[in-house]
């Protein structure tokens, strides 16, 4: 196994950057604008809250695959358009996570209990203060183990873009086998790599969620 | 003087206050009891002006709040000159019981270390200051609560229930830190279901029955 990643380092190497360029952008973009849209959905329940939760149903109602097929395909054939695989893998997971990020930040804002804030009003905290002391940590305490999880997933759906020539590092294996043809060998070399990035997140989110899980339940 | 004027709330079409008035003056003690459910933490709420009646105002030393324009309208509530200790006590899971009670602080000088040490030692909370609420007792979050508002040093102060969960002694502590504070003009409006410790505490008795509050004892 080391000696097929050895030989054919600059190719896995390749297909490594390709996944960590992917996944840095579905990563970044998602938490930016999913955290600014599921703030703005807690402040506007009505209007931006329910165009996207309505937007959001949609979408966990397509197949990851099917969207991003829809996306190469037909949109670019009906718009005579051609658009790098790259970008269009990257629109199409940014799309997904941005929605699935949104939703853990809508939920855990509006799961917070009011009373933790109304008692800092009481004790005479300002607003920037409740914000920055009260409300922002034990959000951000909720959420965090979800938020890794959601990414360490978007992670694993970025071998998806394999599908429509992107060349990942699961693009990359695929043809470094079609050479040496070892799948025991290439696909294990894969399986380590992602379990070397995905085990630590997800043992990270764990715990934090069990160093987390201090007693909110005082409602 | 804390003056509730004609407070009317109902849930529904059942009234939970019907046009109650109540008045707590400055180093006076006012102990409120009554059924389960009978509307005396709504009452608690609109006085500290977190919930809005449906009709009525609250008067705080001369400044006057109506809620026609919505609980959200005035900025300027009274607090922490009024504060109000909840039963559910809300301390933030995120802090240590000590930083819970320093947090609201704007200035903490030598006033507030010695009044902080003179309450650490009268409810005895040496051992547990530095832990989380999660690692503390019902009795001992009730101390810290406790001590979160009356560090603030607050002219009036509501209690729902806050000493609940304390052994003989130690509500007798709580009872004594009260009593001083009432001397030195403190006013205070007490829930409790402890004759005992009304009884001690208190200096005129209201019975919230069937949402209409009727005095049935003054001393």
């Amino acid at each position: 196994m080391i000696e097929i990643i050895i030989s054919y380092r600059e190719a896995f190497l390749q297909g490594l950057l390709v996944t960590l360029k992917l996944s840095l952008t579905i990563w970044s973009l998602g938490l930016i604008l999913g955290g600014a849209i599921g703030i703005l959905e807690t402040k506007w329940k009505k209007s931006i809250g329910m165009l996207s939760r309505a937007l959001a149903f949609i979408i966990s109602g397509i197949p990851v695959l099917v969207f991003l097929f829809w996306l190469h395909y037909p949109l670019q054939a009906l718009a005579g358009v051609v658009i790098d695989p790259f970008y269009t893998a990257a629109l199409t997971l940014t799309i997904v996570n941005v929605f699935a990020v949104a939703g853990i930040v809508r939920h855990g804002i509006s799961e917070l209990p009011s009373q933790y804030i109304e008692t800092a009003r009481v004790c005479g905290l300002r607003p920037y203060k409740i914000l920055r002391r009260v409300q922002l940590p034990m959000v951000l305490r909720h959420i965090i183990p979800s938020l890794l999880e959601t990414q360490v997933n978007m992670l694993h759906l970025t071998l998806f873009a394999s599908l429509i020539s992107v060349n990942e590092i699961f693009r990359m294996a695929q043809r470094v086998n079609a050479i040496v043809y070892k799948p025991v060998e290439v696909y294990s070399a894969l399986g380590m790599f992602f379990l070397l990035v995905c085990l630590p997140l997800n043992g990270l989110a764990l715990y934090l969620k069990q160093k987390f899980s201090r007693d909110i339940s005082e409602k | 003087m804390l003056y509730g004027e004609n407070i009317y709330k109902a849930f529904g079409q059942k009234a939970i206050l019907a046009n109650v008035n109540i008045t707590v003056e400055k180093g006076e003690a006012v102990v409120l009891t009554g059924p389960s459910g009978g509307g005396k933490t709504t009452l608690l709420r609109c006085l500290s002006l977190l919930e809005a009646p449906d009709s009525g105002s609250v008067e705080v030393d001369g400044s006057f709040y109506k809620f026609s324009q919505g609980i959200g309208a005035r900025t300027d509530f009274p607090y922490p000159y009024l504060t109000i200790v909840f039963q559910q006590l809300f301390l933030w899971p995120h802090l240590t019981n000590r930083d819970n009670i320093l947090l609201s602080l704007q200035n903490f000088g030598e006033r507030e270390q010695e009044y902080l040490n003179h309450l650490i030692n009268h409810f005895e909370m040496k051992d547990f200051i530095d832990n989380y609420p999660n690692q503390s007792s019902l009795g001992q979050k009730q101390r810290v609560a406790l001590t979160r508002a009356l560090i603030l040093d607050p002219k009036y102060i509501l209690l729902d229930e806050a000493t609940s969960a304390l052994d003989d002694d130690r509500a007798g502590r709580v009872v004594e830190e009260l009593i001083a504070l009432k001397k030195k003009g403190m006013g205070i409006l007490l829930i409790t279901h402890s004759l005992d410790l009304a009884k001690q505490v208190g200096d005129r008795f209201y019975k919230l029955e069937k949402s209409s509050l009727r005095e049935i004892f003054r001393i």
